[in-house]
């Protein structure tokens, strides 16, 4: 910090001497500098954090470096959006206008069949989609975790029987099945996503058994049970933390497909009305009227939402996956 | 040989899953089952109730409707559908043969597309056309068909009117049922490709740096025919289990391509039932897709096991 100050310093002086040089070369020699004194105060910042408060930020900076940026930044707006939609949303999205409007400065998308603003809906859509797509990965991600490692770990018998059973229920077809659950129950948010979750957990198992049998053979494992451990404490501590980085991936990914079933299940309207999701959003401006009269900027935002969300997730998600392959060919295996 | 047991012994397990949850949903669901048997806005009196109810065995136990139910299906008996006024495996033989036809055409045109563009963006990755195209790929496979058919039928038949909006054909020749289907097939096609374009890209990626491929470049063959020779056999090996896998996930993409466009099948069928409530015509239609997914699956085993002998030999 001193060394780059005296540096300042020394410039100035020079500058007074010396009046011959052009502005521009100022100017760009003072942002250098400042740029310099910037990623000189962060390190330091850096430092003093993982010093102090042992936060490694440089890990997670490392980490990051290896998401796909694009992926991450769209990520972030989305959530951002979904968190605070009243921060973007110019109005609320169930105040009335005149129906049917072209976009205007005063409705930036126009407005709906019953005059809503679409803007607002199309913000606070963000949360009910993620909600729904993060929620049930949640389940099917927990439901996968628990059988794919049991059946890796015990092995055996219990083996061939959950995995005997991931494979009969991977090969009924999901959607035409959560179609007939949803005509026959009431359409709601919840029972959306319980059955979406409920019915997507298998190739997370399968993954998760087969890291699974792979660390299950690794030395600290052995002598963990040699120890005397039990199987439930040598699963939580010293399996489950080696396979976060493969569940992770595994988790966008469901994510992701959870977010497109919605979208597709709401436009059969087996959606929740209540609860406007993009999915919904475009189902209506299909079913309502939206696309007879050519209303591009009521059908095609909610669904480039979705595309761009749902990317940005599998983006993320790819990342992973990629770095885990990267991983796997260097041996660096249990990090 | 114990595989195979194993393997047959999957299927039949998953054939029994999908009879039995398709006999157990309407009886299990909240509400009256004759009601969910029948479908819910068809009016009936108390008098013709009771009659369906003895009717349909719904007072004897369980075993008993179960046996009945099962000689039902094996006579092709599914049900009766009282909004349509016609029985549901009349109904599902005339839209069936299209959505056959629509899916099949699809995904063979999607396997081709995905397999040779994947296989050589996987060859030579860092090519821009390549990246633009990964870009591409990955970008539509996040996209709901449904919105994609909408955007390929606003654009290309409202606005430029190329193609007809609805319908499988104006007079029944064939240039006019290819007419028709053009837009709908390449949706379709597309969605098909950017999965297994994903999928053989990864597998080329992986398979190039095997040694036999290193050994075909000393051999001194050009660049093509080892990627057409000998890489691209192993690495397709992924795309027959994906596309087995996926033809259950195709099949309900075309169902929603299908709504978009109007097409007289499976997927406008499924539409009106839930929207009349029309509980045994959706049964039927599941009973059907779920095992047109399972004979794909076996269908894919033997394939795979054609392919690759190493699956045939004992290990």
């Amino acid at each position: 910090m001193m060394q780059e100050e005296a540096y300042v310093g020394e410039n100035t002086i020079q500058e007074s001497k010396i009046q011959k040089s052009t502005n521009q070369e100022n100017t760009l020699q003072e942002s250098t500098i400042r740029k310099n004194i910037i990623l000189e105060s962060t390190r330091q910042w850096k430092d003093f954090l993982s010093l102090n408060l042992n936060l490694d930020l440089r890990k997670y900076e490392r980490n990051l470096k290896r998401f796909n940026r694009g992926g991450l930044c769209l990520f972030t707006f989305f959530i951002i959006l979904a968190l605070f939609p009243a921060l973007f949303a110019p109005y609320s999205p169930t105040e009335r206008f005149i129906p049917y409007e072209a976009p205007s400065t005063a409705h930036l998308l126009g407005t709906n069949d019953i005059g809503n603003d679409i803007l607002s809906e199309l913000v606070h859509g963000a949360r009910i989609s993620m909600m729904v797509g993060f929620a049930s990965a949640c389940i099917s991600t927990l439901i996968g975790l628990m059988i794919g490692l049991f059946s890796g770990y015990f092995r055996g018998t219990l083996d061939e029987l959950l995995m005997g059973f991931t494979d009969v229920v991977l090969i009924i077809p999901k959607i035409p099945l959560i179609i007939i659950l949803g005509a026959f129950l009431r359409p709601s948010i919840w029972i959306l996503i319980l059955v979406l979750g409920l019915l997507s957990w298998e190739s997370i198992a399968r993954v998760i058994r087969s890291k699974t049998l792979q660390i299950r053979e690794a030395g600290y494992v052995k002598s963990a049970r040699c120890m005397g451990f039990s199987s439930f404490h040598i699963m939580v501590s010293d399996i489950f933390p080696n396979l976060f980085h493969v569940l992770l991936p595994k988790f966008m990914l469901a994510t992701a497909s959870a977010m497109i079933s919605e979208a597709s299940l709401s436009f059969l309207g087996l959606g929740d009305i209540s609860m406007k999701s993009w999915g919904i959003m475009l189902s209506f401006a299909f079913s309502r009227g939206g696309f007879i009269r050519d209303m591009w900027w009521w059908y095609l935002p909610p669904g480039i939402c979705i595309t761009l969300c749902v990317m940005s997730i599998a983006l993320i998600g790819f990342g992973f996956e990629g770095r885990e392959k990267e991983n796997g060919k260097r041996g660096v295996d249990a990090e | 040989m114990r595989e195979v047991a194993k393997k047959v012994f999957r299927y039949a397990a998953s054939f029994l899953l999908i009879v039995t949850l398709n006999f157990a949903l309407p009886r299990l669901m909240p509400g009256d089952p004759v009601k969910n048997l029948i479908g819910e806005d068809v009016y009936v009196s108390e008098a013709v109730m009771e009659e369906l109810r003895t009717e349909m065995g719904m007072n004897r136990p369980l075993y008993e409707q179960f046996t009945v139910y099962i000689g039902d299906l094996l006579r092709f008996d599914l049900g009766y559908s009282y909004h349509l006024h016609s029985p549901v495996a009349d109904i599902l033989r005339e839209r069936i043969g299209w959505t056959f036809l629509f899916v099949g055409v699809s995904v063979l045109l999607g396997a081709a597309l995905g397999t040779l563009l994947g296989a050589y963006a996987g060859w030579k990755p860092e090519t821009k056309a390549n990246r633009l195209a990964c870009c591409g790929f990955i970008a539509l496979s996040c996209t709901p068909p449904y919105f994609l058919a909408l955007l390929f039928l606003e654009i290309f038949a409202f606005k430029l009117g190329l193609f007809p909006f609805k319908g499988f054909y104006d007079v029944p020749t064939p240039g006019s049922i290819i007419h028709h289907m053009f837009l709908p097939v390449t949706v379709m096609a597309l969605f098909s490709a950017s999965r297994n374009f994903l999928i053989m890209r990864g597998s080329v990626i992986q398979e190039k740096g095997q040694l036999y491929a290193l050994y075909a470049r000393a051999k001194g063959l050009y660049d093509i025919s080892i990627l057409f020779r000998h890489v691209i056999k192993n690495a397709s090996l992924p795309i027959i289990t994906l596309l087995a896998l996926d033809f259950g996930f195709l099949f309900s993409g075309a169902l929603f391509t299908e709504i978009v466009f109007s097409l007289n099948g499976m997927g406008t069928l499924i539409y009106d039932a839930i929207i009349g409530k029309d509980y045994p015509v959706l049964q039927g239609s599941f009973l059907v897709i779920a095992l047109a997914v399972l004979l794909a699956n076996m269908l894919a085993d033997l394939l795979y096991a054609v392919a690759d002998p190493r699956v045939r030999r004992p290990a």
